[in-house]
């Protein structure tokens, strides 16, 4: 196994270099934080696998750096906890934010090694899956969304679990492969599944919902369905999604056209999702009169994490 | 996602956290509709901790754009990180308004 790379959030500068000499004397990778800000920003552009964090610092405390952790990065990041004393609201907290461990202050360096070993211990197991992904030559899978359950699932989140959890892609090719999915299957409901107009998209969350519910309750359009392909190929390094669904079409190249010709900012409210689909692929292919919308995107060595 | 938003002295702070995708953009569409209803002439979008934003959530932003030019407001993006800087001059939204680096 590769020497795990460990990030230290303390905003005691003494406290910092200790805890740093002992995991290097461990042979352990270390890296430094001074507050939460720059914790968060550190794993945003690289990769950890353990976080030990102080729960008390100013600003973004170690229970705010989980709680953002978990909600906006929807990581499953193990992050170690370390404190004088915890509250009973605090204590709760952690284990609802689902932290790996809480470490009193001050620290018992043979207990610290210990946890940081169980941690990575499970995360190795828990990593099995995904060295199986990694070393298949390609992995597919498909599925079949009924719009009346669209509603229950953020397919995008779905996508950004799998592929954070089994798969070592940048942050940054991650987020434009999820806005793509987030601009396909959407489409994909919204207009070739619901046909709504451009004024109902513009209504409210609540009108909207009502007109999208008294739709799915027509059978011709409950019994449409969309289908969900996606597909990494580590042979030839390339990321595909596709999706589609069975409405009547639109002229895709009236708007593939537009989109290349355009200088100006569009300001209307179509075609959007098309150019944000252009940009951010390698390769943006219509099929079946605009029904299927396919995206490919290499993965540049580089941009690997 | 996470929206946080300050009225004051006629300036909007809003500061957007996480992923801002079409199944949350609707929270951004309420909490701009607040602005558009307050006093504020300038709006000033903190999008540094914003992950990305999708083609629905631009559209929030460029409807709430195009009713607050007319009572005279002003946009700005004080800070952003590269990934949306990249996103909204590919869609050339900084012909609109201005928007910084984090």
């Amino acid at each position: 196994m590769d020497t795990a790379r460990i990030l230290l959030v303390d905003d005691n500068i003494s406290i910092i270099e200790n805890l740093e000499m002992v995991l290097q004397a461990n042979y352990f990778n270390v890296d430094t934080a001074y507050n939460g800000r720059d914790a968060l920003h550190k794993i945003e552009s690289d990769e950890y696998d353990l976080v030990i964090c102080d729960i008390e610092m100013p600003g973004i405390s170690g229970l705010d750096f989980l709680s953002t952790v978990r909600k906006n990065y929807n990581m499953e990041l193990d992050v170690i906890l370390m404190g004088s004393f915890l509250e009973y609201k605090d204590f709760s907290e952690t284990i609802r934010l689902g932290a790996a461990d809480f470490i009193r202050k001050p620290i018992d360096n043979n207990q610290m090694l210990r946890s940081i070993n169980t941690i990575l211990k499970r995360k190795n197991n828990r990593n099995n899956f995904s060295e199986l992904y990694n070393n298949l030559e390609r992995v597919e899978f498909d599925f079949v969304l009924d719009p009346r359950n669209f509603s229950k699932f953020a397919v995008s989140e779905l996508f950004n679990n799998f592929l954070q959890q089994n798969f070592n892609l940048s942050h940054n090719l991650l987020n434009q492969i999820l806005i793509c999915v987030d601009e396909m299957v959407y489409n994909a409901f919204i207009h070739g599944t619901l046909a709504l107009s451009m004024q109902e998209r513009n209504l409210d969350h609540h009108k909207l919902q009502k007109i999208i519910n008294k739709r799915l309750e027509q059978p011709d359009i409950a019994s449409k369905r969309m289908h969900i392909h996606f597909s990494i190929c580590h042979k030839t390094d390339t990321i595909t999604v596709t999706v589609e669904d069975q409405g009547p079409g639109f002229d895709y190249e009236f708007w593939i056209n537009k989109v290349k010709e355009d200088q100006k900012v569009n300001l209307e409210e179509s075609g959007r999702g098309i150019s944000m689909l252009y940009y951010l692929s390698d390769k943006l292919e219509f099929q079946h009169g605009g029904r299927t919308v396919s995206i490919s995107k290499k993965i540049p060595k580089t941009n690997k994490r | 996602m996470n929206i946080k938003l300050s009225i004051e002295d006629k300036i909007a702070k809003m500061k957007i956290e996480g992923i801002l995708n079409s199944e949350n953009a609707y929270l951004l569409q309420e909490k701009l509709n607040d602005v558009l209803k307050s006093d504020a002439t300038l709006l000033e979008l903190d999008l540094l901790d914003c992950r990305n934003i999708s083609s629905t959530g631009i559209g929030k932003i460029l409807l709430f754009y195009k009713d607050f030019i007319t009572k005279g407001g002003e946009i700005e993006v004080v800070r952003c990180s590269n990934s949306i800087y990249e996103l909204f001059s590919m869609l050339k939204l900084n012909q609109l308004f201005t928007v910084n680096l984090g």
